[in-house]
């Protein structure tokens, strides 16, 4: 790879400067957050953090830590900017994408910082290609205020349970509505569509469920639309965490192995559905 | 069971004492014991005598060593019989025999475990009916009843009627609440056909996950609940709502079919493949040497585009072949294509029940637990060539159907005179299983092409003229057929095997036609 230890020289005009082995490992990720064009990147010394959201209502992050990187060397605690997500990850498959084993696209990411574009170093049997794509005014990312201290109820499933739930729900229904009790049913997921509705009820003695804390018996409505983009997560993952907190807020934090084994997180916030009854 | 134990003639008693082991062919008679005979025959330490062709079913049976040694077994005076008699006893305590129990008890095991599952693959056999009962129309007739739970389908345009019958037998349990105060027997839902595939659409799925699915019918709210207990515990509950709606039900006398066949799915399955998809329609033909089926193309399609197809069957693929009357029947494929796949996936032979072109053809399928039926309305084409016409057709042929000419064309061409008023009152003889009339449509007859005045007998007439004793024929039939048009007098008539209308409708009422 001449041309990247070339690069090398000028490591220190860059902020973030991240490599990898194999671009899979990032594209992968990036791939199962992909329902919006524009993602907010958040680099600090722990890892790369990858936002996209939608309508104030959805918020759904990649967690790439900075161990998974064979390289990754910050200058600041915080780096950020925002790109094309579609484009970013057209880059990344520049290549084409081929699955065949042992060859894989390499990755040298580097931001010089505020102005500059977001290069992509990118190499592949000794072809090059060098990306640079123009980065924007990073937006703040929504705080959703979820913390582990206001969850009221946690559950975490293997993913290969709800894979199938997930793809067989019906579309026709706008909302999905999450029922997690201590008491029967346990976590009960129900859609409400033109035919008639449809209960996937999950026992806190399955097999599947790993983890079932419930402290108290939640009924919440989450729009299907906002939903449906977390499949692809579900997709990847192997084991998914769901938990609300006391205002209804909806975490799906999914445990996905990428190619090498290591262990990244996709997290999705989704809030309410709040029916305006009242005025 | 009977068992014959006999000594291998070539086993000398030395080598046994030398050997140190006795070896005693044995033939079982059990039937049953046939599937663990072809089990390797060379097990460990037997050594086996001249295992000739016709001794493939003998088993050698070790006597332990003890036994042997034993001096009334080997005394020369030893009778075959009681020779027989001590070996049978050996058998009992030879350790190969124990072997074979222990094995055959496992194998009892193994099999009822799996029969305690035998409704996971009920569920699979329930979801491919769905299937098959997509492809005919977009709503789904759920008729719970004493002898059965039914799945209809009907087309749009009410020229096809599929129906599945489902015994009580079929399902673990089948509670059907007694009947209400207002008189209705049993609920009569109707369910859109897209909210219920859905639930069967992964077939292999529902086979691995699925331990047992429960459906409830007229479960308060007017809906239907479909359960599916999946393993880990998961169980999904899918609550449809139903509209009640009258009955569907087509009767159809298939008893009085002239053409009835019976054949493997797999028979029609392997027909049917060489049709494209795309193809519609496709003609059936019979005749009593020979079966068709050939693509159907209508004018309207170009026929420098077309690709012709066309299939031959003999008489001998059938299981059952009767053919009264020599047919051309043009029906929609894409209907039946459904029921043949369910048929094929449970190796069920498929039965054929028609008549003329413009009688409804029935393809039924059945074993002991449910029932299968599609009816499909043909074509009315007076215009239709006879089979007689089909340029394979050899000299014999025409001879041989000569002379049942007699009935055949008459019959069909009083089809052709029968006055377009006749049509309607074909569609009386469908009646709902409530009795009440149904409104089906003429459209189940389908007569799309209804020309007065050609009658079918010139035509036949027109190409049978190889030889003097066929044109003979024709001018008999020719004679016959003024003889209609003259006087409708039926006595005149002679036996025909293909009705028209007003007989059928007299015959209805005469005999208890099979309801489907």
């Amino acid at each position: 790879m001449p041309l990247l230890t070339q690069s090398q020289a000028d490591d220190e005009e860059y902020v973030l400067v991240a490599s990898l082995d194999n671009a899979r490992n990032l594209s992968n990720i990036l791939k199962a957050i992909t329902f919006k064009d524009h993602a907010i990147f958040s680099a600090t010394p722990t890892g790369l953090r990858v936002t996209v959201e939608d309508s104030k209502c959805l918020q759904a992050n990649a967690f790439i830590q900075a161990e998974i990187f064979q390289e990754y060397t910050i200058k600041e605690d915080l780096v950020g900017f925002q790109v094309n997500l579609t484009v970013l990850l057209d880059c990344l498959n520049i290549f084409g994408g081929s699955t065949v084993p042992g060859v894989s696209t390499a990755l040298r990411m580097c931001y010089r910082g505020y102005g500059y574009p977001l290069t992509l170093f990118l190499e592949e049997g000794g072809v090059v290609t060098v990306c640079k794509i123009n980065t924007q005014e990073p937006e703040e990312p929504i705080d959703f205020e979820f913390c582990s201290s206001n969850v009221t109820n946690k559950v975490i499933l293997l993913s290969e349970s709800l894979k199938e739930a997930f793809s067989e729900l019906d579309m026709t229904s706008e909302v999905l509505q999450i029922t997690m009790s201590p008491s029967q049913p346990y976590f009960r997921l129900s859609t409400f569509g033109n035919s008639g509705n449809a209960h996937y009820d999950y026992p806190k003695d399955s097999d599947m469920m790993e983890l079932f804390k419930c402290t108290k018996t939640q009924t919440n409505r989450y729009k299907m639309s906002l939903l449906k983009p977390s499949t692809k997560a579900l997709a990847l993952s192997c084991k998914v965490s769901v938990r609300t907190d006391s205002r209804g807020f909806l975490s799906l934090q999914y445990l996905v192995r990428n190619d090498d084994g290591q262990i990244c997180f996709v997290e999705y916030y989704c809030c309410p559905d709040e029916e305006v009854e009242e005025e | 069971m009977q068992k014959r134990v006999t000594f291998v003639e070539q086993l000398e008693m030395e080598n046994v004492l030398t050997k140190g082991r006795g070896h005693v062919s044995t033939r079982s008679m059990d039937p049953e014991r046939g599937g663990l005979e072809s089990l390797p025959r060379h097990l460990g330490r037997e050594t086996h005598v001249d295992m000739s062709p016709s001794n493939q079913r003998m088993k050698t049976s070790h006597i332990p060593q003890t036994l042997m040694s034993v001096p009334f077994l080997q005394h020369p005076a030893l009778a075959t019989g009681r020779r027989r008699h001590l070996c049978s006893i050996a058998n009992v305590y030879s350790t190969e025999h124990m072997r074979q129990q222990m094995k055959r008890h496992y194998l009892n095991v193994l099999h009822t475990y799996i029969q305690s599952s035998v409704y996971t693959s009920h569920l699979k056999a329930f979801g491919k009916a769905v299937h098959a009962l997509s492809r005919v129309g977009d709503e789904l007739w759920l008729d719970p009843k004493v002898k059965g739970l039914a799945l209809r389908s009907v087309n749009s345009a009410h020229s096809a009627y599929a129906c599945f019958l489902f015994s009580p037998l079929f399902f673990k349990n089948y509670n059907l609440r007694p009947a209400t105060e207002h008189g209705a027997e049993t609920v009569k839902c109707k369910l859109a056909m897209k909210c219920v595939l859905p639930l069967f659409r992964c077939l292999n799925s529902i086979e691995r996950n699925v331990e047992q699915c429960q459906i409830s019918v007229g479960s308060p709210d007017d809906q239907v609940m479909i359960q599916f207990f999946c393993r880990h515990g998961i169980t999904k509950t899918h609550n449809l709502r139903f509209q009640e709606s009258e009955a569907l039900q087509a009767v159809f006398a298939s008893h009085l079919c002239p053409n009835v066949l019976k054949a493997p799915a797999r028979l029609f399955g392997d027909v049917v493949m060489h049709f494209p998809s795309s193809q519609e329609e496709v003609t059936l033909s019979m005749t009593p040497l020979r079966v068709g089926l050939k693509n159907y193309c209508d004018a309207v399609n170009d026929h420098m585009k077309t690709m012709y197809t066309e299939m031959s069957l003999h008489p001998d693929e059938f299981d059952y072949f009767h053919v009264g009357v020599d047919s051309n029947i043009t029906f929609c494929l894409k209907e039946l294509r459904g029921l043949l796949s369910f048929a094929e996936s449970h190796c069920l032979p498929v039965s054929v029940y028609c008549g003329a072109a413009g009688k409804p053809v029935c393809f039924s399928v059945e074993d002991m637990v449910l029932e299968a039926t599609v009816v499909l309305a043909t074509l009315y084409d007076p215009e239709s060539k006879d089979p007689s016409q089909s340029a394979a057709m050899t000299l014999t042929d025409a001879t041989q159907r000569c002379a049942e000419a007699a009935v055949l064309p008459v019959g069909s061409c009083e089809a052709n005179i029968g006055e377009p008023e006749d049509i309607p009152a074909v569609t009386e003889m469908i009646a709902s299983s409530q009795g009440s009339p149904m409104n089906v449509p003429p459209a189940l007859m389908l007569p799309l092409l209804h020309t007065a005045g050609v009658c079918v007998p010139e035509d036949h007439c027109s190409s049978a003229n190889s030889s003097p004793a066929s044109s003979t024929i024709c001018s008999l039939l020719f004679r016959a057929v003024s003889l209609e048009q003259d006087n409708h007098d039926s006595t005149a008539r002679p036996p025909v095997l293909a009705f028209y209308s007003d007989e059928e409708e007299n015959m209805e009422e005469d005999t208890d036609s099979p309801s489907l």
